[in-house]
């Protein structure tokens, strides 16, 4: 009963230091005192968008494939630093290691991760919404990627996660810690059906 | 009530998602109890790839290649037959990994005695030069990436070429080549399921299919997204192009419109492949290289490939120790296969090239003296390796797969478009992926294994067959993995010889690699025989460095294999990828 109590003060304090971080898109969501994942209930962020890779594999552009067939208008930019925010208001980051697409992009695991951080901290501050997206499944799991998972998901307003990637619960621990409502899909194709309803 | 709540949920998004109606892109195919080599979950299977056979057995990286093999076989084609017509259905339904735009090598051996190579290796085209890919501060231009992507690093393709004569010279004569060809063009034109390896390719490289290479991804995406598994995939083009093929023999291929699209298009991006250089290539024929182990012969595969040699070179080594007696995957076995892998790579890196451009020590190289001078150098410490001295001793003398029929003949084969999608560039209107050989070449201008026009980039393609003390065949094996491959194909020859496994344990157990760089001992830290917690302690006070890659990788290649064994014509695949025996 104790523990019961106190995750929901938890809960509270954590929805208020939320809710004071002053972001203009913080997403709504009632946070489940039992520890689980609790999905998106009301639309948050807005347009313009940009999207990024969180780890160079190939899964932010297949996210942004997804957002074009729904007519979804975006940027997208795998190298994208917080001078590239423009005017956006939404930024996505879709996490996934590869060290082919590293070696591709002239850049390594830790400059990746630099260069997230910055961009991350620049949206936050510029009051952008953040949505952390990891869509690659198991395949984009291991030291590499799972290096890049929780310096974003920390800092996200919002989680899409394909559920195979996540049987470890990585990611819906961090969320459900922080209070960030996250939504658990069963294939990448349904990016198509849940990124929508973010969207005022 | 939860659970009827949940059936009711699942009745509705089912039939919501009937409603959606059949994607035209995804079609149900025809046998849809085709075996997969991927479960409910998405996870490659870790059983069931084995078989025994009595009349025959085909073993290859994707379950429909075998059937395709089989269906050869039982028309009364023979093992080289089926071979063939297993190299052509592997460019159907793993294209990202073999094909027409390919080469490779065909190692058989008759029941009549004959054995040979057939090296359809890619060549260099002629107006290139060690000096094609740098810029003028050395470097290899389009940051790095000039040697494996794009037009600059495709090699005259050599698999039409080399299957034909394999037709013409060791064929049954009862099929025609329109016979042996027709499984892979109805493969083509019905349509084939999506395995795991082949999914996780197309995920791997949606960058390139999305931006500079968009006819790659006209062929192998779905609606612009990489397919999932299970999804059944077509090629119209590519059966078209086979049909070419099977009515014109190499020339339809050679010479004419399928050459000038690949010479149009290879041009597009940059390559200067010829016309020329299309109607001039011929396969080398070799006779393969040889070694004993233990009283078995191992017959694989001679330069260009380095991966027979180094195969009989560090089975030499280890034929010092008694294998058996140290265990499978124990701190002191992995020691010494970490010590005699690094010592032939070291060899590997100073020795080997195309014999037609370079003087080999191969007789040297393949010596047991010169083993032993190997051996005797092994300490209980890790070491840092250079060359041997092979030539005092030369007076003493990328998808895999095995076929055997009834007859006693035995065919081994890897072939290869080198990366995964080669170098990314498929032919419009053709269907095919051209390969990036040269990137096997050096990039350094003055290394023995530097390109020049013409000549063949080394490689480490290992098909091997293994035969008794008599004479009889024993084993048939290979594995695609790059440098990892003769590694692998050598470990899974100790399994059986050594330690007494079956094909398909053999394939199964954890293997590790060791070429002498900064990665160490990379090893398999999960699966059959892996290496305990107290194991790589041991192997770290010993000096060595580890590297940990993930259990059931395919780094560590993905092998076929074929033991005639008591209980029958044992047929083995490997899990770290899409492969299945099947028997008859």
């Amino acid at each position: 009963m104790n523990k019961k109590i106190s995750a929901l003060l938890l809960a509270g304090v954590m929805i208020l230091s939320l809710a004071a971080c002053g972001s203009q898109g913080s997403a709504s969501s009632s946070v489940d005192p039992s520890g689980e994942t609790v999905g998106l209930t009301e639309a948050f962020a807005e347009a313009p968008i940009l999207v990024t890779s969180g780890g160079q594999s190939a899964d932010y552009q297949m996210v942004g494939t997804l957002m074009g067939k729904i007519g979804m208008d975006y940027k997208i930019s795998n190298l994208a630093t917080s001078a590239d925010l423009g005017d956006a208001k939404t930024l996505i980051v879709v996490v996934g290691g590869s060290s082919k697409g590293l070696g591709a992009a002239g850049i390594d695991a830790d400059g990746e991760l630099a260069r997230l951080e910055e961009l991350i901290d620049g949206a936050k501050t510029a009051g952008l919404s953040v949505i952390a997206m990891h869509t690659g499944g198991e395949a984009r799991r291991g030291d590499l990627s799972d290096k890049f998972i929780a310096p974003i998901f920390e800092k996200a307003d919002y989680a899409i996660v394909v559920s195979a990637g996540d049987e470890d619960g990585l990611m819906s621990g961090i969320c459900s810690g922080a209070g960030i409502p996250m939504d658990s899909i069963d294939s990448i194709s349904k990016v198509a059906t849940v990124l929508p309803a973010a969207f005022k | 009530m939860k659970k009827v709540l949940a059936l009711i949920l699942a009745m509705a998004m089912a039939l919501s998602l009937a409603a959606c109606g059949p994607n035209p892109a995804v079609s149900t195919p025809a046998e849809d109890e085709v075996w997969s080599s991927t479960d409910e979950n998405g996870n490659l299977k870790l059983t069931k790839r084995d078989d025994v056979g009595e009349n025959g057995m085909v073993t290859t990286a994707n379950v429909y290649a075998t059937m395709a093999g089989l269906e050869v076989l039982e028309q009364g084609g023979n093992a080289v037959d089926a071979a063939i017509a297993i190299s052509y259905a592997l460019g159907v339904c793993e294209p990202n990994a073999s094909g027409l735009g390919g080469g490779g090598f065909f190692n058989i051996h008759m029941a009549d005695g004959r054995e040979v190579v057939i090296d359809y290796r890619e060549v260099a085209p002629m107006a290139q030069d060690a000096y094609t890919w740098l810029d003028e501060t050395g470097a290899v231009k389009d940051n790095g990436n000039a040697n494996h992507i794009g037009g600059l690093a495709v090699g005259v393709p050599g698999t039409v070429a080399g299957l034909e004569y394999a037709l013409a010279n060791y064929g049954s004569g009862k099929l025609t080549r329109e016979q042996i060809m027709q499984p892979a063009i109805d493969m083509a034109r019905e349509g084939y399921k999506a395995g795991g390896t082949l999914v996780g390719a197309m995920n791997d490289y949606y960058d390139y299919m999305v931006t500079n290479y968009k006819v790659l991804g006209d062929y192998y995406l779905k609606d612009g997204m990489p397919y999932e598994v299970g999804d059944v995939i077509t090629n119209n083009d590519l059966a078209d192009t086979l049909e070419l093929i099977a009515k014109g023999g190499k020339d339809a291929f050679y010479k004419g419109e399928v050459a000038q699209a690949i010479v149009d298009t290879v041009a597009s991006y940059g390559g200067v492949l010829s016309m020329e250089d299309l109607a001039s290539y011929e396969p080398a024929i070799r006779e393969p290289v040889k070694g004993t182990y233990r009283g078995y012969e191992i017959v694989s595969c001679p330069p260009a490939s380095s991966g027979g040699t180094h195969i009989v070179e560090v089975l030499n080594i280890l034929e010092n120790y008694d294998m058996k007696a140290l265990g499978v995957n124990t701190a002191e076995s992995i020691h010494l296969w970490s010590e005699a892998l690094k010592a032939c790579f070291a060899d590997r890196g100073a020795f080997m090239a195309d014999t037609a451009f370079t003087d080999v020590p191969l007789a040297g190289l393949t010596s047991k003296d010169y083993a032993k001078t190997i051996y005797e150098k092994i300490t209980d410490q890790a070491q840092t390796w250079e060359k041997g001295a092979p030539w005092d001793y030369q007076g003493d003398s990328t998808t895999a797969y095995s076929v055997a029929d009834k007859d006693g003949n035995i065919v081994s084969v890897t072939q290869t478009i080198e990366c995964f999608w080669g170098c990314k560039i498929a032919i419009p209107g053709y269907g095919f992926i051209m390969n990036d050989q040269l990137h096997d070449f050096s990039t350094d201008p003055t290394s023995v294994n530097k390109l020049e026009g013409g000549k063949k980039p080394l490689s480490s393609m290992s098909p091997t067959i293994v035969l008794d003390a008599e004479g009889n065949a024993f084993m048939s094996l290979g594995s695609p993995g790059g440098l990892r491959i003769w590694p692998a194909v050598a470990q899974v020859i100790s399994n059986v010889i050594d330690h007494g496994m079956n094909m398909q344990d053999a394939i199964d157990c954890v293997r590790i690699y060791d070429r002498g760089d900064a990665s160490g001992i990379c090893y398999e830290p999960a699966g059959e025989n892996a290496p305990t917690a107290e194991t790589l302690a041991a192997l770290e006070a010993q000096g060595h460095t580890l590297t940990e890659k993930g259990a059931w990788d395919l780094f560590f290649g993905g092998c076929q294999g074929i033991l005639f064994a008591e209980d029958g014509i044992q047929g083995g695949a490997d899990p770290r990828r899409d492969g299945k025996a099947i028997g008859f």
